[in-house]
C-alpha cells in the first residue's frame, strides 16, 4: 500500500517535471532505457548513428531514459530484426534502419521487411559516389557507361554483397545510362575500404560507395569523382557533377532513420519523433552531422513510412532486372 | 632524417603528462582484456568512442590504440597458460606456449612471449615511421589474384603442420575449409550450409572454433585422464630466465617474424592472425629442429609473438595513409577518428601531423609500459597454475563461455563452442592435427573470395595468376616449399641405398 503510493508520487512528480521542462507533444514518456540497437559490428553506418545520436541526446540533455548502443550482428541485420520482430509493441526499443532494411528481405535473406516494424523517423542522408583512379581514361560517368557496353568485362567494385546498397546503386545508374543491368560486372569486396584499395591499386576500372567515405580519398588527388547520386551538387564536393547533369537519369539516396518493433504504440512514437526532431536542432548534432559528412533529412514516422513504401518499389525493379529477387 | 624530427615532434606530443596517462590506461587495459579467453579488442574499442568523443582527436587515439596492440600483447598469457587463446592472433603462440607449459616452463614461456611481443611491436613502429607513406603502394598493389596466391602459399603448410599422417592432416584441412564456408557467400549473395537457421548467416566466428578444439577440449581430454593424471598435475612457473644460448637461438625468428608480420599487417585484410600462423610455418620449416615444433620449441613462441605484434603496428599503414581498414579493431578506430572529426587518409600526415605522429611516438612508449607491465606480472599470473585442478577447469570453461557469448550475446554460439569443443577431442583421440584445421579455416575462407573475385575481374581467365608478378612469385614459392622437401629427402634416401649397396 505504502510503495504503491510513493511510486503514484514519483510517477506524478516525474511527469509534472517533464512536463514543465519541455513542451513534449505526447503525454508518453519512457520508463526505463531504451535498447538502441545497431544491427551490426561495431564500426559501420548502423554503428555510427546510433551512437551518435545516443550520445548528443544525452549530452544536450534531450533524453530522458538513458539510451544503451547494443550492436546484434548477423546475416547483414537479419539476426536483429528477428529478435526485434519478436518484440511487439516494446516502446523501449528502437533500431538503426538504411536501405538494407529493403534489400535483404528482397534477396530472401530476411523473413521481416520494413512492414513488420514501425517507422519512427528518418534523419540523415549521404548520397553514392563513383570513382576512378586520377590516371583513369574515363572523364565522365557517361563515359564509363559508354565503355562498359563497349567491354562489359570492365569491372566495378562495391563494399557489399550483389544485391545490396552499392550494386543496386551502381546498378541503377547504369541502368539509367543504357547498360543492361545484369551484365554490369560489379566485384563484391567486403566492405568500403577494401574497394578502394583494389581501386588504388588499379585492380578495378572503378568503385562505387559512400561520398562521406570517400572525402578524404579525393583530398589526397589519387582519385577522381564521376557523379554522385545527388538530386543537386553536394556542399561539400562541389565540384562534383550528378549523374542527372550528365544526361542519366538517376538519383540514390543513402538515407538512414530509426525504427521501432511491430505495433509501437503512437504515443511513443510521437514522443521519439518530437525527440529526434529537437536533437537535430542542437550545437552537438550540427557540429557531429558535419563531422561526418551527414546532411539533415527528417522526416516523420508517416513520411517516413511512405518513403520507405516507395523505396520497396524502386528497389524491386532494379532487382528484379538484376535477377536478385529471391523469396 | 626528416622522419627523425617528425618523430621528436610526435614525443612532443607523445609525453604531455595527460597523454602519458592516456598511453598507460590503454595498454594496461588492452592487457588485462587481451588476457581474458576471447575477450578481443573490439567490443572495448567501441565503448571507448564515446569516452573519447570529447578528448583531443591525438590524445583519443593514442589511448584506443594503447588498448588495441595492448590486447594483442597480452593475448599470449592465456594461450600459454590454458591452452586458450587470448585473442584471435594468439592462437599459434598456444601450439608450443601451452606444451613448454606442460613441461614446468611457463614462466620462460611467457618472459618469451612479452619479450618477443616487444621487439615486434618496436620494430613495427620503425617501420611505420620510416616507410608508412611509401608502403601505402604495397598495401594496394595486393589485389585479389595476389591474396589468392599468398593464401595459396600459406596453406601448403598443411603439409608440414600435419605431424605423422599427412591424409589426417588433409582431412583435417578440408574440415576447417567445410567450416569457413559456412554463412552468406559474398560474391552471390547464396546461403551455404546455414540450414535455413539464422545463427549461421554470419558465418561461424573462429574464436568459437579456436576455443572449442583447444581450450574446452583440452578440458575434456583433463577430465578424460581423471585421478591418475593427479601426479604429474603438477606444474611449475619454472625460471623467467632466458640463457644466452636460448637468446642466440631466437634472436632470427624474433627479427624474421617482426619484418614479415609487419608487412602481412599492411595488407588489408591480412593482420595479426595470418601474420602470426606465417610467422609460425614459415620458422617451423626453416628451421633445423623443425620437428620438434608442436611439442615445446621457444621458436615456435617467439615468432608468432613477435609477428602478431608487428602486425598490429602494420595494419596503422592502410588506416592511416589510405583510411582504409584493414581489420574489425581498425575499423573501429576509423569509426572514432571520423566522429573526433580527423579524417584519416592521403591528407592525414599534412592536415593532422599531431595526430600522426603523436600515436607513432606513443606506441614506442606503449610497447616499454607493456614490457615493464607484464615481466614482473607474470609470477602472479601463472600462479594460476596453482589453483587445484578441478577449479582451474571450472575457469577455463567459465573464461571460454563468457569470451564466445560476448562475441555476438547469443546462446547459440555456447552450444557450438561445446560442440567444437566435442570435435577437438575426438580429433585429439584419433590423432588428427589440430593446427592444419585451424589454418585451413582463417586461409580459406579469403582464398575462396579473392579467387572468385580475381577470375571474376580476369573474366575468367586463371592466367591472371601467373600474369601478375606478385602472384606468380607467391606461386612460385608456394611450389618450391613442395616439391624440395620431399625432393631432398628422395635424394638423401637415394645416397643412403647407394652407400648401404656399395
Amino acid at each position: 500500500m505504502f510503495t504503491k503510493q510513493v511510486f503514484a508520487c514519483a510517477a506524478a512528480a516525474l511527469l509534472s517535471t517533464g512536463a514543465i521542462g519541455t513542451a513534449v507533444a505526447s503525454d508518453w514518456k519512457p520508463t526505463q532505457p531504451i535498447e538502441y540497437i545497431a544491427p551490426a559490428n561495431p564500426g559501420g553506418g548502423w554503428d555510427t548513428l546510433i551512437r551518435t545520436t545516443a550520445r548528443v541526446l544525452q549530452e544536450e540533455g534531450i533524453a530522458q531514459q538513458n539510451f544503451a548502443p547494443i550492436n546484434i550482428p548477423g546475416g547483414g541485420g537479419a539476426v536483429a530484426w528477428a529478435q526485434i520482430a519478436a518484440k511487439k509493441g516494446n516502446p523501449h526499443t528502437m533500431f538503426a534502419a538504411s536501405p538494407p532494411i529493403i534489400l535483404v528481405p528482397l534477396s530472401g535473406a530476411s523473413r521481416f521487411n520494413h512492414k513488420d516494424f514501425t517507422p519512427v523517423a528518418r534523419l540523415i542522408t549521404d548520397y553514392s559516389i563513383l570513382l576512378v583512379r586520377a590516371d583513369s581514361p574515363h572523364q565522365s560517368a557517361a563515359e564509363l557507361f559508354e565503355a562498359i557496353k563497349a567491354n562489359p568485362a570492365l569491372s566495378v567494385g562495391g563494399g557489399s554483397a550483389p544485391g545490396s546498397m552499392d550494386h543496386i546503386s551502381v546498378a541503377g545508374a547504369a541502368a539509367a545510362a543504357g547498360v543492361e543491368p545484369a551484365r554490369l560486372n560489379y566485384i563484391a569486396f567486403s566492405g568500403g575500404g577494401e574497394a578502394m584499395t583494389n581501386l588504388l591499386g588499379g585492380h578495378v576500372a572503378a568503385v562505387i560507395t559512400g561520398a562521406g567515405e570517400a572525402s578524404a580519398q579525393l583530398q589526397g588527388g589519387q582519385l577522381r569523382a564521376l557523379a554522385v547520386s545527388a538530386p543537386e551538387r553536394m556542399a561539400a564536393l562541389p565540384e562534383v557533377p550528378t549523374y542527372v547533369e550528365q544526361g542519366i537519369d538517376f538519383t540514390f539516396d543513402i538515407w538512414r532513420g530509426i525504427m521501432g518493433p511491430p505495433d509501437m504504440p503512437e504515443a511513443a512514437v510521437r514522443y521519439y519523433e518530437d525527440m529526434y526532431q529537437r536533437m537535430m536542432q542542437t550545437e552537438g548534432w550540427a557540429k557531429a552531422r558535419d563531422q561526418l559528412g551527414w546532411i539533415d533529412a527528417y522526416q516523420s514516422s508517416a513520411e517516413f513510412g511512405e518513403f520507405l513504401d516507395g523505396q520497396l518499389e524502386q528497389f524491386s525493379g532494379v532487382l528484379g532486372d538484376l535477377g536478385l529477387i529471391r523469396r | 632524417m626528416e622522419a627523425f624530427e617528425s618523430l621528436l615532434y610526435g614525443f612532443s606530443v607523445a609525453l604531455q603528462p595527460a597523454n602519458i596517462m592516456y598511453v598507460f590506461l590503454g595498454v594496461f587495459a588492452g592487457t588485462i582484456i587481451g588476457m581474458l579467453p576471447g575477450l578481443g579488442p573490439i567490443s572495448a574499442l567501441a565503448l571507448m568512442i564515446p569516452i573519447t568523443f570529447s578528448m583531443n582527436p591525438a590524445s583519443g587515439l593514442i589511448l584506443m590504440s594503447g588498448v588495441y596492440y595492448g590486447a594483442i600483447f597480452g593475448g599470449s598469457t592465456s594461450s600459454i597458460l590454458l591452452n586458450a587463446p587470448g585473442v584471435a592472433g594468439t592462437v599459434a603462440t598456444s601450439f608450443d606456449g601451452f606444451p613448454l607449459a606442460k613441461q614446468g616452463k611457463a614462466g620462460k614461456a611467457l618472459a618469451l612471449a612479452a619479450w618477443a611481443s616487444f621487439i615486434g611491436g618496436t620494430i613495427s613502429v620503425i617501420g611505420l615511421m620510416l616507410v608508412a607513406p611509401a608502403l601505402a603502394s604495397v598495401a594496394v598493389s595486393f589485389g585479389p589474384a595476389e591474396y589468392f596466391s599468398l593464401m595459396l602459399l600459406g596453406l601448403t603448410a598443411v603439409v608440414s603442420l600435419s605431424e605423422r599422417s599427412l591424409v589426417k592432416g588433409l582431412i583435417s584441412a578440408v574440415f576447417g575449409i567445410m567450416v569457413a564456408i559456412v554463412g552468406i557467400d559474398r560474391q552471390t549473395g547464396t546461403q551455404r550450409y546455414t540450414f535455413d537457421s539464422l545463427h549461421f548467416l554470419q558465418g561461424i566466428d573462429f574464436l568459437v572454433v579456436a576455443l572449442g578444439v583447444f581450450a574446452l577440449a583440452e578440458v575434456f581430454v583433463m577430465l578424460l585422464q581423471g585421478r591418475d593424471a593427479k601426479g604429474h598435475a603438477k606444474q611449475v612457473l619454472g625460471s623467467l630466465k632466458l640463457s644466452r644460448q636460448e637468446v642466440k637461438e631466437i634472436a632470427g625468428p624474433v627479427g624474421r617474424s617482426s619484418i614479415q608480420g609487419f608487412f602481412v599487417g599492411v595488407l588489408p585484410g591480412a593482420g595479426a592472425t595470418i601474420a602470426s600462423f606465417l610467422a609460425y610455418i614459415t620458422e617451423k620449416r626453416i628451421a633445423k629442429d623443425g620437428n620438434t615444433f608442436g611439442k615445446g620449441n621457444i621458436k615456435g613462441v617467439a615468432a608468432p609473438e613477435a609477428a602478431n605484434n608487428a602486425a598490429c603496428g602494420g595494419s596503422f599503414v592502410p588506416l592511416l595513409t589510405l583510411g582504409v581498414p584493414g581489420s574489425g579493431s581498425t575499423a573501429v578506430l576509423l569509426g572514432a577518428l571520423l566522429v573526433m572529426g580527423v579524417t584519416p587518409g592521403p591528407m592525414m600526415l599534412e592536415q593532422r601531423p599531431d595526430v600522426f605522429w603523436g600515436v607513432i611516438a606513443s606506441m614506442y612508449l606503449g610497447n616499454i609500459f607493456l614490457l615493464v607491465l607484464n615481466l614482473p606480472l607474470i609470477p602472479y599470473i601463472a600462479r594460476i597454475l596453482e589453483v587445484p585442478r578441478p577449479m582451474l577447469l571450472a575457469l577455463i570453461i567459465v573464461f571460454c563461455m563468457i569470451g564466445v557469448y560476448g562475441l555476438k550475446f547469443t546462446a547459440f554460439d555456447l552450444y557450438l563452442l561445446l560442440a567444437f569443443g566435442l570435435i577437438g577431442l575426438l580429433m585429439r583421440l584419433n590423432g588428427f592435427p589440430l593446427a592444419p584445421m585451424i589454418l585451413a579455416l582463417i586461409l580459406g575462407d579469403l582464398m575462396e573470395e579473392n579467387m572468385r573475385r580475381a577470375l571474376q575481374i580476369s573474366g575468367g581467365d586463371w592466367m591472371t595468376f601467373i600474369e601478375k608478378p606478385i602472384s606468380a612469385t607467391l606461386i612460385a614459392i608456394a611450389l618450391v616449399s613442395l616439391i624440395v622437401p620431399p625432393l631432398l629427402r628422395g635424394i638423401r634416401a637415394a645416397r643412403t641405398r647407394l652407400r648401404e649397396a656399395g
